[in-house]
């Protein structure tokens, strides 16, 4: 190392990134010690945006989203699932522990209704997790956002396209998610608050599929002949 | 009975003048444009006066700024102020074009006295920037007859309003042109006089007509009135002379607008989410804007600030001529609780029945659902979607025997377009619903797509392949 900085390191006049500061923001851990470790041990932050970037559904992505769900169902707390692509499937839900009652879909129909609603789940104290898929936002609706998330105290989640992986965005976590080989969840952490970005793990999730037991793919052959029906 | 009237000489000029900033001299002009119905005191005093002819007018006031009268306008400019005054007294009658009568004797006691009544209406009055004669008559008629004058005082004496009305003239009491006539011809000069006659001689020699006016002046002869009732939503207009073509300038008379509106929900003890603006433009659609609060809200300054935000972000398409701000929808207001002194915060039970129903009002009743898994065997008949309940924290059934499903089921299953990668377990027959005729008879396997889903594939009867989950 050079002189100077060597003299730089040594006065402390420099500061060095390494050192993660323990921030004392309030935080729900994820379920899985693994992102857990990567997140610094902070998991999902309250009074925070947090953004899931994915392709495609079907990935693990609402495995992620399962330990938490459970804990807050059960602590009481509501899980709001706003504007989901597809159907979330009670029986799957309540097989996994989630207290159904206090799961409520919400569907909105005008574009106006949509920033409306999260902000109100927001900032009600009932409110536990709020889960968005939200399609196109800009980037000064995320602001919003993150200032009615600010007002309350729980976990936002939004689901959206990985392309805007490129955009800056005011979420306090944003996670890229990527199916594995192995039927796992790659989790790349793009923006963290209190340390660098740039961790990566791989979460297993085999067991969403009951596959976990068996040793590897093509136990069962299937019925396939090679032409879609 | 008591009545209070209240009779405006200029009320569409007042209406316009508070909602202008500068205050030049104001002139109402008749439909066709050719004369002058009523000058605003500035106007009068630069020799402005009702009946001149507009060339004259505008030639001793160049710079004068000139309102087409406007008979729908007047109206409802009338029934603005009905709103207010419904405040101070129940029992209101409005009087096209310019006047407004209320019941103030069954008031005397809930103000302490009929001045504290006089008192109050003159108070609301000069809040408004309005002009407007008070008169009280022992009959509706007396009332306006004696307001019409300008003599109204405060008295309930009997004896006072009738001396009040006898020294009116025949023009003043509102006789028709051919009673007036005729009643000169006998000699009568004053109101007084005809009250004194006889009611059968009045009647014989004049018309039954005049006599039922006469009685009703004097209060022998019912002169029923249709109370007023307030509308339930609130509308507030703002006319302009000159078009404001900066929405700076729309603020000012909004400012005035949104105090009233405060002061109405205040009134109402409720609040409001949104704001309906529409500004009118002279060659163009109306631009309409929707302003919506997060919470119930009341505060003018809050609504304001929202205003002055959807106006920065969207200037003014074209010049406005005139803008029209309306609440419809009304929420409860609720008592704002803080912590209580063990710290814990409002019940919970009540902050979730807010928002459930707050969502509900906006959204419509079925965009809130909840969800359940029901006892069948088809995957889509596995699950319903109830309205939101809270929960009664009932023990819930173990729903652990359950078989492995996928979190998320497609809304109805869609085609395998693409070979899938990996093939896991399967296949699991799902037979049923022969009962109801909803038949299915499927094998499911889970595969793994080239994508990295998992999918919740199915073979139906003919051999046909779809995708109806994805293991989230």
């Amino acid at each position: 190392m050079s002189e100077i900085l060597n003299t730089l390191m040594q006065d402390a006049r420099i500061w060095q990134g390494h050192r993660h500061i323990h921030t004392g923001q309030p935080s729900e851990p994820t379920g899985y010690q693994a992102l857990d470790n990567q997140l610094g041990g902070i998991g999902w932050p309250r009074g925070a945006l947090s953004e899931c970037l994915l392709d495609v559904p079907g990935i693990g992505e609402l495995q992620l989203m399962l330990p938490l769900m459970q804990r807050l169902s059960h602590g009481g707390k509501t899980v709001f699932w706003l504007n989901p692509p597809h159907t979330p499937y009670a029986p799957a839900l309540a097989r996994e522990g989630v207290n159904m009652d206090q799961v409520v879909l919400i569907n909105t129909a005008e574009d106006g209704d949509f920033l409306w609603t999260l902000e109100n789940c927001l900032r009600s104290p009932v409110t536990g997790l709020v889960m968005a898929w939200p399609g196109k936002l800009a980037a000064r609706e995320i602001r919003r956002l993150q200032l009615a998330a600010e007002a309350g105290s729980n976990v936002c989640v939004l689901f959206r396209e990985r392309r805007y992986a490129e955009q800056n965005s005011p979420a306090a976590l944003r996670l890229e998610l990527a199916p594995g080989d192995q039927q796992d969840l790659k989790v790349n952490v793009l923006k963290r608050r209190g340390s660098w970005p740039g961790q990566c793990c791989s979460l297993a999730m085999k067991h969403r599929a009951d596959l976990a037991f068996q040793e590897a793919p093509r136990v069962v052959q299937g019925p396939w002949s090679g032409r879609a029906g | 009975m008591l009545w209070l009237y209240l009779h405006f000489p200029h009320l569409l000029l007042d209406h316009i003048r508070r909602s202008r900033e500068n205050q030049g001299a104001l002139a109402v002009v008749e439909g066709s444009g050719q004369k002058v119905i009523q000058a605003c005191p500035q106007a009068q005093s630069k020799g402005v006066r009702g009946g001149m002819r507009l060339k004259t007018a505008i030639s001793l006031v160049p710079e004068l700024g000139m309102v087409r009268a406007d008979h729908q306008q007047e109206a409802r400019i009338l029934e603005d102020q009905a709103r207010w005054l419904y405040r101070y007294a129940a029992h209101i009658v409005l009087v096209p074009p310019d006047g407004l009568l209320a019941e103030v004797g069954s008031l005397q006691r809930l103000y302490g006295g009929l001045a504290a009544v006089w008192q109050t209406v003159e108070q609301g009055l000069s809040e408004r920037q309005l002009n407007a004669w008070v008169a009280i008559g022992h009959t509706p008629l007396a009332a306006r007859l004696i307001a019409r004058t300008g003599k109204g005082e405060c008295t309930s004496d009997k004896g006072h309003i009738l001396r009040a009305l006898g020294q009116m003239s025949l023009m003043a009491a509102e006789f028709d042109d051919k009673t007036r006539t005729r009643l000169q011809r006998i000699g009568l000069n004053t109101l007084g006089e005809v009250l004194a006659l006889p009611s059968n001689e009045l009647a014989r020699r004049l018309s039954p007509e005049t006599l039922a006016h006469v009685q009703k002046i004097q209060g022998k002869r019912a002169d029923p009135k249709t109370p007023w009732q307030p509308p339930h939503a609130f509308r507030q207009q703002a006319d302009f002379v000159q078009e404001i073509e900066q929405s700076q300038g729309l603020l000012f008379p909004l400012q005035r607008i949104l105090s009233e509106l405060e002061e109405d929900l205040c009134w109402r003890q409720q609040d409001t989410d949104s704001l309906f603006l529409v500004l009118q433009h002279r060659h163009q659609e109306p631009t309409r804007l929707r302003i919506r609060t997060s919470g119930p809200e009341h505060r003018a300054e809050a609504f304001l600030n929202l205003i002055r935000l959807r106006f920065e972000q969207h200037p003014l398409r074209a010049p406005v001529i005139s803008l029209v701000l309306s609440v419809k929808r009304f929420l409860g207001r609720e008592a704002v609780t803080g912590q209580d002194l063990l710290g814990e915060t409002q019940d919970l039970n009540e902050a979730w029945h807010t928002l459930i129903s707050r969502l509900q009002a906006r959204l419509g009743d079925n965009a809130l659902r909840q969800l359940s898994p029901q006892a069948d065997h088809r995957p889509e008949r596995a699950w319903s979607a109830a309205e939101v309940l809270r929960g009664q924290n009932t023990r819930l059934p173990d729903y652990t025997q359950l078989p492995r499903r996928p979190l998320w089921l497609l809304k109805g299953p869609q085609p395998l377009t693409e070979a899938p990668l990996l093939w896991f377990s399967g296949p699991e027959r799902i037979s049923g619903g022969w009962w109801d005729g909803q038949r299915v008879h499927r094998d499911y396997y889970i595969a793994q797509l080239a994508n990295g889903q998992l999918a919740w594939v199915f073979r139906d009867v003919r051999d046909g392949w779809f995708v109806h989950g994805w293991f989230g």
